[in-house]
């Protein structure tokens, strides 16, 4: 135990502390809310996909964060006062948001998949239409997609918005709503979550593409660094390796996964080790 | 000037109505001067003027030959040097008898702890309540009260003392114990303006009675004479209706 | 709620009390920055020439008609604009304190008003100068009326706190919101673990303030109603 608690004061220490050596130092904005993009451990540690690959890619490009928890609707205006340098927060690129803020490359394609109970008899179709009760986190795209194909469009369906997708789940699994329509992702995590309770209806393609964001013009020129960094992540295979480790396995397994290995990355610095030892514990 | 007070003049208007005007007498050191009159005619108002608690509209005040309505005086100094007994006694609720009197010897007269704790407990001798050192005002009677705030006037070596009515507000029983301390402290020669309508206490003890009416000053003079031959009708009608209200003055 | 869920609440406890420990930090701040600049506008209020005071009151108005959460985001994000960085917690500190102090202000203007006006008379007649007899007199008074709404400003403002969570302090509502995005079942365990903790704090906090208030009391100066 006290070998753990020194393990985290070096992680806080690197990943953090690196100001205090003259470091360069960015700090990244994200709602730690939405496995398995991010989420915190029930030892309060902070992980997920988005977290390993900023932790992952400054490594690889010689600079420090600080993650700074953030709401997630409070992160762009952050960027844009200046108080956080990246959002790694699973944002969609949108044209929207372009105007107020600069993306890196795309790294993850989602598409929205819609969530009902299991036994309620409802497939995609009718669980999105007949008068069905849809919920979805606001300002998300699920929220945003509902909204533009069903709603605008005469379908007859109502639409309850949700602070958070563990909200709108909860009120799934009351009886309160008929279907959530969320990211593929964290959909499956919560199916898994509520095996026997909850099943993935279907799946909608919007092909909507995941993007880190800077202030407009990237004034800190941040951004050529990180799609070199995921360029060399994808390139060695480490990308791959968090890929199949964050995406399928237990939250669970993931975190037993993440504290066995962080220390190849925080203390050997090792990034394609690191991502090897995570897939390997993660998934067997 | 030989004189310890002096006013002269002193005007004071509350909006539209003339509360004082051009009220003037003196005193001299050592004297003990009474202030008789109707209720709401000044006199609290012409206490007041004089330590500048209520700022006079025009007329001048001396405290031995200096100018205490002069723009530029320094007023805290000279408050510190005449002592006010108020109606209601207007001790600090929330310090004890020893506190009260204390307090002046230490915030304004910068005297060390020990001997304004000497001080104190002498001028609480002085009035009779030794033992009422650690009492809260409200723990104390109405004329232990008063008798406390005599006591916190006394401790700051006051040139002159005004006292404000300083039995109105007792019960009746209680009047006699002031009255009594008052009267010990005119025999020491000390030097007092009193507001009162106490009449058996001016004349037993007063040098000079002012009888005000109205905002002026209708005739003074020493109390035999006030009271045995009054030159105006308004003064014997006044002491006519005070005798009526309080009994035979005497 | 399932009893699995309330073990795995229990265990997460001591996340909970770190995050609580953040609040607790952040309520001093704000109750000593709101005593301060509270105890200042109110006399301001009371004693201020006719224009000052007015600012006073106006400050008030601002403070007390903003909502919190706006206070908040202007707190966290205005700084920005003439390139002050502040961190979220100091932002916090800010806005929920000079909030307080509005309210607070209220409450000692209010005692400073139900002092009569002749203890200011009595510390004047001694030679005290304007500022020594507040010191000495009103304000020592004062204070102590002013406890008991003090202690209402004091359950109020241990709540506000939570509100910090909405510009990325993590405190004790951030806490909890992280165990119920990693387990979904934990949703209303883990609230009504922090609603016990709070009824546990406002409890022991007012009940020192009653200490405090029976310590000080001192016969005939009371509440007068």
């Amino acid at each position: 135990m006290r070998k753990r608690a020194w393990l985290w004061a070096l992680v806080g220490i690197v990943l953090v502390g690196g100001v205090a050596l003259g470091a360069e130092k960015f700090v990244v904005g994200c709602d730690i809310a939405w496995a398995p993009f991010e989420w915190v451990s029930p030892k309060g540690a902070y992980l997920g996909f988005d977290l390993d690959v900023m932790r992952m890619i400054a490594i690889l490009e010689g600079y420090e964060i600080e993650i700074r928890d953030t709401a997630f609707d409070s992160i762009i205006p952050a960027v844009v006062a200046g108080k956080v340098d990246i959002g790694a927060s699973g944002f969609t690129i949108t044209a929207e948001r372009a105007e107020v803020v600069d993306f890196s490359q795309a790294y993850w394609t989602s598409d929205q998949a819609v969530v009902v109970r299991e036994g309620s008899g409802l497939n995609i179709v009718t669980a999105l239409s007949g008068g069905a009760k849809v919920g979805a986190q606001r300002g998300t795209t699920g929220a945003g997609w509902v909204e533009d194909n069903l709603v605008g469009k005469g379908v007859n369906v109502t639409l309850v918005l949700y602070e958070t997708y563990p909200e709108a789940v909860l009120d799934l699994l009351a009886g309160r709503l008929d279907a959530v329509v969320q990211d593929e992702a964290p959909s499956q995590q919560a199916v898994k979550e509520y095996a026997g309770q909850l099943v993935i209806a279907g799946i909608i393609k919007t092909y909507e593409e995941f993007g880190f964001l800077v202030a407009k013009g990237d004034p800190k020129r941040i951004l050529p660094r990180i799609n070199e960094g995921m360029a060399k992540l994808k390139a060695s295979g480490a990308w791959d390796n968090l890929v199949a480790a964050y995406f399928g396995p237990s939250l669970d397994k993931i975190e037993a996964a993440w504290e066995a290995c962080i220390s190849i990355l925080v203390e050997e610095r090792d990034v394609v080790r690191y991502a090897q030892c995570l897939a390997d514990r993660a998934t067997q | 000037m030989g004189q310890l007070l002096v006013v002269e003049g002193v005007c004071k208007r509350y909006g539209a109505e003339e509360v004082l005007c051009g009220v003037s007498f003196s005193l001299e050191k050592g004297e003990t001067k009474v202030i008789i009159g109707p209720s709401g005619t000044g006199k609290s108002t012409l206490l007041r003027c004089i330590n500048r608690l209520t700022e006079p509209d025009r007329g001048r005040v001396w405290l031995e030959g200096m100018e205490v309505t002069a723009p530029h005086a320094n007023i805290n100094k000279i408050r510190s040097q005449i002592g006010f007994v108020f109606q209601d006694f207007n001790l600090f609720t929330h310090l004890t008898a020893l506190d009260n009197v204390r307090l002046g010897l230490l915030k304004v007269k910068k005297m060390g702890r020990k001997e304004a704790t000497e001080r104190a407990q002498a001028e609480l001798a002085r009035v009779g309540l030794a033992g009422k050192a650690d009492a809260y005002p409200a723990q104390l009677s109405g004329g232990q009260q008063q008798r406390v705030s005599i006591a916190r006037a006394l401790a700051m070596d006051p040139k002159l003392i005004l006292f404000d009515e300083p039995t109105s507000a007792l019960d009746p029983e209680l009047i006699g114990e002031v009255l009594g301390v008052m009267v010990k402290l005119a025999h020491e020669g000390m030097t007092m303006l009193v507001v009162t309508h106490e009449m058996g206490f001016a004349r037993s003890v007063a040098d000079e009675i002012v009888f005000m009416e109205r905002g002026v000053i209708v005739e003074q003079g020493p109390p035999e004479k006030l009271f045995r031959a009054p030159a105006h009708p308004r003064t014997a009608e006044f002491l006519r209706k005070i005798s009526e209200l309080y009994g035979e003055a005497a | 709620m399932t009893v699995e869920s309330w073990i795995q609440v229990w265990y997460a406890l001591p996340v909970l009390l770190r995050g609580l420990l953040v609040n607790l930090e952040l309520l001093l701040g704000l109750l000593a920055l709101g005593l301060v600049v509270g105890m200042a506008v109110a006399l301001v209020e009371v004693y201020a020439p006719r224009p000052v005071a007015a600012a006073a009151v106006a400050y008030e108005w601002f403070f007390r008609g903003v909502p919190e959460l706006v206070l908040l985001f202007l707190f966290y994000f205005g700084p920005d604009q003439f390139g002050v960085q502040i961190s979220a917690f100091t932002a916090a500190v800010l806005a929920l304190g000079f909030r307080s102090s509005a309210y607070q202000s209220q409450i000692f203007r209010g005692a400073i008003q139900a002092i009569p006006a002749g203890q200011m008379l009595a510390a004047r007649s001694l030679g005290m100068g304007r500022l020594r007899a507040i010191w000495h007199v009103v304000l020592p008074q004062a204070l102590r009326l002013s406890l008991a709404g003090w202690s209402n400003e004091f359950s109020s403002v241990l709540k506000d706190t939570t509100l910090a969570y909405g510009i990325g302090v993590v405190e004790v509502m951030r806490q909890a919101r992280y165990l119920t995005a990693r387990n979904f079942r934990l949703a209303l365990p883990a609230f009504i673990a922090v609603a016990f903790l709070f009824l546990i704090l406002t409890y022991l906090g007012n009940w020192t303030i009653g200490l405090v208030e029976r310590r000080l009391r001192i016969p005939g100066l009371e509440v007068r109603r």
